[in-house]
């Protein structure tokens, strides 16, 4: 993954976990646990981010405290880089390539970053592809994410059809942010002859 | 986690059903795989009466074991489909799909989210598979359920 290489495996996950739970502060035994690192090494990792001020750290008695900081000026951007290769994402494209469908991305709350902690993930799959192997093949990431996911799959023609009678539920789907994960926004813009941001 | 299991936390309730009252739902289970096949419905309407079908099926196994779901607790429709392993043997990989095409009905229900053309043909395909195991299920352990008692 491209984030890998940026960032090393290991401070990806750390950062993934972080800047994606902006509100959340982690003692640094947890936040080990949760990306499977250790302690020790992460305790200089994350001294350091913070000092680059990436990261608020807070001292509680003898505890030690991390959390994003959201002042930081490329926090955004960050923020924005690690929801499209972390988490999500990346369990949902690894698990779709062997339905090789024509188009998929994530939609709704969690690709415009609005999400809460009982947000679905909401997912459309472009393709010739049964429910019942789409669902079989998400649902495992189901417990890994902690979410529910919620797929929709239209094939090509069916997808062109709902354009065509301006169904509220895809006009809203082509208006809003996605997080593309096989092919791109100029892809779907093809598909359905729309730009992403035409209001028509 | 057991049907008895299921009784003691009141998620099922104890249930002596009748041979009428078995055919009756049986009956309306196979009325609504046939409406499912309407071409002239909407596609939600096809899906809803699909759904219908499957629920009903999930009933008739809990019934014939001796329990039913109880309708005042939340999320008797989960239970029911997650009881189908325990009531008919279905295995987990299908109760998987028809728990995602409870969560379908919940979008559509209640958000107006669209019923998609896979949706509809999964809903019917799982319906028409459950209710022939049902039927083959009732035959084979329960055939008592089945018969007519029209002696007199």
């Amino acid at each position: 993954m491209l984030t890998d290489l940026l960032f090393g495996a290991y401070r990806k996950k750390v950062l993934g976990l972080l800047l994606l739970h902006p509100d959340t502060d982690y003692h640094v035994r947890e936040l080990a646990r949760q990306t499977g690192t250790a302690p020790g090494t992460l305790h200089k990792e994350l001294a350091r981010l913070a000092t680059a001020g990436l990261l608020l750290r807070k001292a509680q008695g003898n505890q030690v405290r991390y959390q994003a900081n959201q002042q930081c000026p490329v926090y955004p951007e960050l923020a924005g880089l690690l929801r499209k290769t972390t988490g999500a994402a990346e369990l949902l494209a690894d698990v779709l390539a062997p339905l090789q469908p024509t188009l998929a991305c994530i939609f709704g709350s969690v690709a415009s970053g609005t999400e809460t902690a009982t947000s679905d993930v909401d997912l459309l799959v472009i393709g010739d592809i049964g429910f019942a192997d789409l669902v079989r093949a998400t649902h495992p990431v189901q417990a890994e994410l902690g979410r529910e996911i919620n797929p929709v799959v239209y094939s090509v023609p069916e997808l062109q059809r709902r354009v065509q009678a301006q169904d509220p539920f895809v006009m809203d789907l082509l208006r809003n942010p996605k997080i593309f994960l096989t092919g791109t926004e100029h892809d779907l813009s093809q598909l359905t002859g729309h730009t992403a941001s035409a209001g028509v | 986690m057991t049907l008895a299991n299921l009784l003691a936390i009141q998620r099922l309730l104890a249930f002596s059903a009748t041979p009428e009252g078995v055919q009756r739902l049986l009956a309306a289970a196979v009325r609504n795989l046939a409406d499912a096949q309407l071409a002239q419905l909407s596609a939600e309407n096809r899906f809803d009466a699909a759904y219908k079908c499957i629920m009903q099926c999930a009933m008739l196994g809990l019934w014939a074991q001796g329990y039913r779901t109880s309708t005042s607790q939340p999320g008797h429709h989960q239970t029911a489909l997650q009881a189908l392993p325990l009531t008919m043997g279905l295995p987990n990989d299908i109760i998987i799909v028809l728990d995602a095409l409870r969560k379908q009905r919940n979008l559509n229900d209640y958000e107006g989210d669209p019923i998609s053309d896979a949706v509809v043909s999964e809903c019917l395909a799982q319906a028409q598979a459950l209710l022939a195991h049902t039927r083959k299920f009732l035959q084979t352990q329960f055939p008592d359920l089945l018969a007519t008692s029209k002696k007199n």
